[in-house]
């Protein structure tokens, strides 16, 4: 016994050295994480944002190649762009105070805003937006903006002085300012280069970047003390970061452990709705949800099958399942009624009799089987997909749903087979247009080519008459509607929230566009 | 604390493991390579996904060498090593080294926590529910909640302890979320749901463990004559039960040290908690090869620490053991 109480006496030394060991290490580790934090002054006033869509250690804060709602807020809240669309996606002026077009519509002069600085105290001038388009376009730099500035003749961008800027296009566009208002199109400080961009951009906005290492959260953003708009920003910090799971950012705002969240899904915000402590937004947006099948691949090839899938789809359902109502119903168009060039006819009804009779006229009397493909990779792709094999079946239409990895969809699904699930972000009409439909798309999920579309959009951007504009850009819709490859079924609205504190923050209709310089925090 | 290490076993143990150690994470590292390489898809599609456009794919994947053959690439990585060099990662087009250093610190530390709160409160339930009458109110109601912790999936639980603690009455924030703005009690404070959840999944065994080696120690000559001496209860079960009746939950805690490595992937999804867990399933998204590399060698290199640290401690406190090792 003698002996042994020696060991009894290590063991039990064993026992609580293991125990005290893990609690220093603990204590240990939360001192040194947490002590950073005793480095900010009590009186210095931090906003928290949390987006949706985790970008983790792709996330990048160089505009010419954002992709996701992470990029698109750190984006918005460093840089600023020549032209900014309004709530009803008119082009306003934001680092450019006018703009005009030749009698063309094909050389387009902007003049600058004077007295713009940029983070690092350099004046803001014409050659720093020749720089960021210049790039942009530049195939070495492989940015997804060259797709929609490919009307920008890449020599034609001209600074006439320090103020003025203008560019030579290889065809008209009447709506160029709002072509150059994309995610893209944010203006960088000249001479920065991709990799200084992507952690440490210099841009005229609001914020400047503090800490920003892609895949560690959150990233840190200070007041940009140069700030041209006087008295703006309202509060000293901005922490951003990416909340994945939708009821995570919910629990998270309800906890009061960020300010304002995006993104939000359009059902089961009841709690949300309820809390005084939160304001709920929402915006309506062009943003699409619908179906895409290949024009050139049976049984689709045949425009009375694809007219019979138009017939079948009850829209209002959509409406109800996907976004709770919050949206409205579209009818195979990317432009809502309310945007600009919108269809004004009243929709069509679903016809189950004439879809039936159609698909016997294409050779199908007892109906068809096709596979549709869809994925949990967004929000709403697998509802879609389920519900309209359901509406579908009464017509015979047998559908075979076939679900991908989520991480797989975009990359190895979508535009390779011939019918999926799909969805569109928020852009301008013929934005929208072209980059779906055009026979040249660079994004042809359906397949389309049709000459008489696409003359009528080349016919649309050239013509400088508002009303005849107009008239050709809602032909060119017509066309998609009777023969393209799309069933466009909702448009659905953009859902933001904040706490009730958190004042002067509005959702946009262009999701990726938010503008934190008039944010302030009640205390 | 002055711990007198029997130098021989021990230090045979470490050596042995140690050689084991770095065989095992070499052959992790490159079937984690040819098991991504063998996925369908590749880096470049998954980084730029759906703005993808043939020239942005093809310039990315002329940038991060995805031409080259898979072979290639799998020397190049094995060239680096000696260097301590484990690559770049193809999402972040960084080294991924400081990447898993920080990662990998995080979720020790949850580990840590975990562990420094695990010990104490499943070895006091063991001998609470020991030293309390036998299947009476006390025993039960411990033997049952550590049951329930180890049947329902630690997600579930983690669910619900946000629902309960954060939603319903708002006294835990639902959310790890690490900021630099934080004191040390707000650090604790988050660390307080993620901890809870873990050692509701890892306490049953242990607890199990001690009550029944306490009750079988307490049934044994020794304990009896101490009890038989007069000596008071509380001291026969610290001082003369329980230093014998240990062994068996040392074991137990060391398995469940292994069992935290994987188990915390869950709970740091759970509560949005930035570690290995995280990094490794974003990066296999990403088809982030060497990113994937670095956070399995990492996690895996972790799992045999914890175990060689575990198996140390047993022998320690094993006699018997012991002397079967010399």
């Amino acid at each position: 016994m003698v002996a042994s109480r020696g060991f009894s006496a290590s063991r039990r030394e064993v026992l609580l050295g293991a125990a005290a060991l893990g609690g220093a290490a603990a204590l240990g580790g939360a001192a040194i994480l947490g002590s950073p934090g005793s480095a900010l002054a009590s009186d210095v006033k931090t906003l928290r944002v949390a987006t949706g869509e985790t970008d983790g250690v792709k996330g990048t804060l160089d505009p010419a190649y954002g992709n996701n709602d992470n990029d698109a807020a750190r984006a918005s809240l460093v840089y600023e762009r020549l032209v900014v669309p309004d709530e009803a996606f008119a082009p306003q002026p934001q680092l450019a105070l006018s703009w005009k077009p030749d009698a063309t519509g094909q050389v387009w002069t902007f003049a600058l805003r004077p007295d713009v600085k940029f983070q690092d105290g350099t004046p803001f001038t014409a050659k720093d937006v020749v720089y960021t388009f210049q790039r942009l376009i530049d195939p070495k730099t492989a940015s997804a903006a060259a797709a929609i500035l490919g009307q920008i003749d890449p020599n034609g961008i001209r600074a006439v002085d320090d103020h003025t800027v203008e560019f030579t296009l290889h065809a008209p566009v009447v709506e160029f300012p709002l072509l150059i208002a994309n995610r893209f199109t944010y203006i960088v400080r000249a001479g920065q280069t991709s990799e200084e961009l992507r952690t440490a951009g210099i841009g005229t906005g609001p914020f400047k970047v503090e800490k920003f290492v892609p895949g560690e959260e959150p990233t840190i953003f200070l007041r940009n003390e140069h700030y041209w708009q006087p008295g703006k920003p309202h509060v000293d910090r901005v922490e951003l970061r990416a909340i994945a799971e939708p009821s995570s950012r919910i629990a998270a705002l309800l906890a009061n452990q960020v300010d304002i969240v995006t993104e939000l899904p359009a059902l089961g915000l009841q709690r949300l709705e309820s809390s005084p402590d939160v304001k709920v937004q929402s915006a309506r947006t062009s943003f699409w949800h619908g179906l895409a099948a290949f024009t050139d691949t049976p049984p689709f090839d045949d425009v009375r099958v694809r007219k019979a899938l138009k017939l079948v789809v009850n829209r209002e359902q959509y409406l109800k399942a996907i976004v709770g109502d919050r949206g409205s119903v579209a009818y195979d168009t990317p432009v809502p009624p309310w945007q600009t060039y919108g269809l004004p006819e009243a929709p069509f009804k679903p016809d189950i009799a004439a879809a039936k009779k159609l698909l016997a006229e294409a050779g199908h009397p007892n109906g068809i089987d096709i596979d549709l493909y869809t994925s949990a990779a967004d929000v709403g792709l697998i509802q879609i997909a389920t519900l309209f094999k359901a509406q579908a079946a009464v017509a015979d239409i047998r559908v075979n749903i076939i679900q991908a990895p989520a991480a797989d969809y975009w990359s190895n699904i979508w535009l390779k087979k011939p019918f999926v699930a799909t969805g569109w972000n928020a852009r301008s009409a013929d934005e929208a247009l072209s980059l779906e439909f055009l026979s040249t798309a660079a994004w042809n999920e359906t397949h389309w080519h049709n000459k008489e579309f696409d003359e009528l959009v080349f016919e649309a951007r050239k013509t400088l008459d508002e009303s005849k504009r107009t008239e050709l850009y809602r032909k060119a819709q017509r066309v998609i509607q009777d023969d393209g490859g799309a069933l466009i079924l909702i448009y659905a609205d953009t859902v933001g929230a904040t706490r009730a504190n958190v004042h002067g923050y509005k959702v946009h209709p262009q999701k990726i566009t938010h503008d934190f310089s008039d944010v302030s925090i009640q205390t | 604390m002055s711990l007198l290490l029997p130098p021989g076993p021990i230090s045979r143990l470490i050596a042995r493991r140690l050689i084991f150690a770095v065989l095992s994470l070499f052959v992790v590292a490159t079937i984690v390579f040819w098991a991504i390489e063998w996925l369908p898809g590749d880096a470049a599609q998954r980084i730029l996904g759906r703005d993808a456009t043939p020239e942005a794919l093809e310039a990315l994947r002329v940038r991060l060498h995805l031409y080259d053959p898979a072979l290639t690439r799998y020397l190049h990585w094995l060239a680096g090593l000696p260097r301590g060099d484990f690559g770049m990662s193809l999402a972040a087009e960084r080294p991924v080294l400081p990447y898993v250093g920080v990662f990998l610190a995080n979720t020790l530390l949850l580990a840590a926590a975990a562990l420094a709160v695990h010990i104490p409160l499943s070895i006091g339930l063991g001998l609470v529910s020991a030293a309390s009458k036998r299947d009476g109110g006390v025993d039960t109601l411990v033997s049952v909640t550590v049951l329930l912790g180890m049947s329902i999936p630690e997600f579930v639980v983690g669910i619900g302890l946000v629902a309960w603690l954060s939603t319903a009455w708002n006294w835990f924030p639902p959310l790890a979320l690490i900021d630099q703005a934080q004191s040390a009690g707000q650090f604790a404070l988050l660390l307080t749901l993620p901890v809870l959840t873990l050692n509701f999944v890892m306490t049953a065994y242990v607890v199990r463990q001690t009550r029944t080696s306490m009750i079988e120690t307490m049934q044994s000559d020794f304990v009896r004559s101490a009890t038989l001496r007069g000596l008071p209860r509380s001291r026969v079960l610290l001082r003369h039960a329980l230093p014998s009746a240990i062994g068996p939950a040392i074991n137990a805690i060391a398995l469940n040290a292994g069992w935290l490595i994987g188990g915390i992937v869950v709970v740091e999804a759970v509560f949005n908690y930035p570690g290995l867990g995280r990094l490794l399933v974003e990066s296999i998204s990403n088809h982030d090869v060497p990113m994937v590399q670095g956070a399995a060698i990492a996690l895996s290199g972790a799992y045999i620490a914890v175990n060689l640290i575990a198996d140390i401690v047993t022998i320690l406190v094993n006699p018997k053991l012991r002397t079967t090792l010399q």
